[in-house]
């Protein structure tokens, strides 16, 4: 599989979309004393680049890039949001400190030891790469700074889309990802039509079957769609559909014939 | 299976409304979390979830429950070993929200 190229058209100089969205999270968090927007790529060397930045939002990833760890680099990691409500003092990362700080860019010593709390969201593509937005406040990060910085995924997904920073690889890797969502919703309602169930036991059945049939649950529910519509899916107008190979198509023909012919549950109350 | 996943109990006049979760909350039914929260927190400034029957949660489960504790007094019950309490320490959700662990 090629590996996704993230690299901006122009080195060196930071996307301007991105900067510009960083612009109005700047207005959504006044407090923000640094944003960053990182890429993490697997398999890429560096893995892990800072795309732009404001404020000091480039130095305060870098350091933790570089070793001294941090919530963005712990975002990507696990793929969830990271708080720290003091981020020179957090247990979690205890190389990433004051005097680290100070020792790798003295002149700002001042806006170091102004530095409070910081959070990172990651952008949940699940392909190979992850965006993260992040953000180091003068004061403890809340629970609504999370909520802010998540606010903004989709903007950045369509930045990153539109200023070509993406090669088609990535894109439609992150677009067959989007697209499957969509795929498996629908499939969840077929399921839930056909065994007048609820959704939980739609997803579950779903989930079940994908694990038996050892076909990917995206792969599946679309090959669910293409068997009970007798055509395939609909194309998106960007990226690459998902194809469903010879044993999804017969996962999905198997899935059918056991939906449609299985018992309905008797309704509460009969 | 007859349990909900998500079952809601609603506030009465001296306790706090209460989720109880089970089983594993990720993007397929985050929605349905994200609604039984809502739907218990209504008109409430507090609000307890149990996560001690969640054996797993994904990336939109943990932004659901910052979402709630940006608004919510949260406490979630979780187990005292195994991967909620992980996630709520890497997360650091364990820090904006009340953390009640069950032996």
């Amino acid at each position: 599989m090629p590996i996704p190229n993230f690299q901006p058209r122009e080195k060196g100089s930071d996307n301007e979309l991105l900067v510009r969205i960083l612009e109005r999270v700047q207005r959504d968090l006044p407090d923000a004393v640094g944003l960053a927007i990182t890429v993490h790529e697997r398999g890429h060397d560096p893995e892990m680049t800072v795309m732009a930045a404001r404020g000091f939002g480039r130095e305060i990833v870098q350091a933790q890039l570089d070793g001294l760890g941090g919530p963005v680099v712990d975002a990507v990691t696990h793929q969830i949001p990271v708080l720290s409500l003091d981020l020179w003092t957090d247990e979690r990362w205890p190389d990433l400190t004051l005097d680290q700080m100070v020792a790798r860019h003295r002149e700002h010593s001042a806006a170091w030891s102004q530095l409070g709390g910081s959070v990172a969201v990651p952008g949940v593509w699940e392909a190979d790469a992850t965006v993260v937005l992040s953000c180091t406040l003068d004061r403890p990060a809340t629970a609504a700074t999370v909520n802010t910085l998540v606010g903004y995924e989709q903007l950045i997904f369509a930045a990153m889309l539109a200023s070509g920073a993406w090669d088609g690889t990535a894109v439609a890797d992150m677009m067959a990802v989007l697209q499957s969502r969509g795929a498996i919703e629908q499939a969840k309602g077929a399921i839930m039509g056909c065994l007048r169930c609820d959704a939980e036991t739609a997803w579950s059945t779903l989930r079940r079957a994908s694990h038996e049939s050892n076909v990917k649950l995206r792969t599946l529910a679309v090959a669910l769609m293409e068997h009970i519509g007798g055509s395939p899916a609909e194309q998106p107008a960007v990226g690459s559909p998902i194809v469903p190979d010879e044993a999804a198509r017969k996962a999905a023909r198997l899935l059918w014939a056991v939906l449609t012919h299985a018992p309905k549950p008797v309704s509460a109350g009969n | 299976m007859t349990d909900a996943q998500f079952r809601v109990t609603l506030a009465s006049d001296d306790t706090t409304p209460v989720v109880v979760a089970s089983g594993d909350i990720d993007l397929a039914n985050v929605a349905d979390f994200s609604d039984a929260m809502a739907k218990a927190a209504n008109g409430s400034t507090a609000l307890t979830v149990d996560l001690t029957e969640v054996n797993y949660c994904d990336s939109a489960a943990v932004r659901a429950l910052f979402a709630v504790a940006a608004t919510t007094e949260l406490t979630m019950i979780v187990a005292a070993t195994g991967p909620i309490k992980t996630l709520l320490g890497i997360s650091g959700l364990d820090r904006v929200a009340a953390v009640v662990t069950m032996e």
